[in-house]
């Protein structure tokens, strides 16, 4: 009578721990699926992460080659204001005439430079020039994207 | 009356356990993720600048120039900066264009970021 309890206990102990294991699977499947998944995820976020980056490098490159052409820009205006010890009052009492010429042609140049810097489109003739004849020189970077100045 | 106990007792049971036969349906909550609405603003309108006429104006032609705005029907005034100041003027302006140049350019790095890439949270 003992042995047929301790049979019937056993078998039922086994058939229960069978049980546990087969719990246990289906749950360790379905932690695996979801793991897969946040790894999925996790790479698509570190995909979107690497490219976000590159994109902020790229946008970082371009504002500070920006910023070196301004500076660019206001030492060469410096430079054509005191180039070889220039005084462009003196100038202007020796030739008044062809500095009032020049002063005039040099603030039309700045006005299209600042139309230019809020948005405005290139004319054909801004896009196309390539000679030092051919440019604004107030601002030759904004002006005209194709002039490679000699250096 | 053991049959009437029986009836009662069932139909306590029935009256206790009525309500939730059939049960209530189970209220499912899902999200749905709604992209944020996009500042579609147009870029700023490009300025157009109206022309300056600068006149150079010193002792020697004075007079000359005086004359001219006169017979031009221009008031015999003229607003004078020196050589110097007008050296500074230009660097003035240079400065206030490239800060324009600069937040344009900002303006269109943010737009590009955040609509190209999808960073629009």
């Amino acid at each position: 009578m003992a042995i047929a309890i301790m049979l019937i206990t056993g078998i039922a102990g086994a058939g229960m721990y069978v049980m546990k294991l087969r719990a246990d699977n289906a749950t360790l499947k379905a932690n695996q699926i979801q793991l897969e998944t946040a790894i999925t995820e996790q790479n698509k976020v570190l995909e979107q992460q690497k490219a976000d980056f590159e994109a902020i490098m790229e946008s970082n490159k371009k504002l500070n080659v920006l910023i070196g052409t301004f500076k660019k820009d206001l030492d060469d205006l410096d430079k054509r204001f005191t180039k070889k010890n220039r005084d462009i009052g003196k100038l202007a009492l020796e030739r008044t005439e062809s500095i009032e010429r020049i002063v005039n042609g040099g603030g039309k140049n700045a006005a299209r430079c600042i139309e230019l810097a809020s948005g405005a489109e290139h004319t054909e003739a801004e896009l196309k020039a390539t000679l030092k004849s051919e440019i604004n020189p107030e601002c030759p970077a904004l002006a005209n994207p194709n002039y490679v100045p000699f250096q | 009356m053991y049959h009437f106990n029986k009836i009662l007792a069932l139909a306590l049971i029935v009256l206790l356990t009525g309500c939730s036969i059939g049960g209530e349906k189970k209220i499912k909550i899902f999200s749905v993720e709604e992209p944020r609405k996009k500042l579609d603003y147009p870029m700023p309108t490009p300025l157009q600048m109206e022309e300056i006429k600068w006149i150079i104006i010193t002792s020697e032609n004075a007079d000359e120039v005086f004359k001219k705005l006169e017979e031009a029907g221009i008031d015999p005034v003229l607003f004078g900066i020196t050589d110097k100041d007008f050296q500074v003027l230009a660097r003035n302006f240079a400065q206030i264009r490239q800060k324009l140049q600069e937040t344009n350019n900002l303006l269109e790095e943010y737009k590009k970021y955040y609509e190209d890439t999808g960073n629009s949270k």
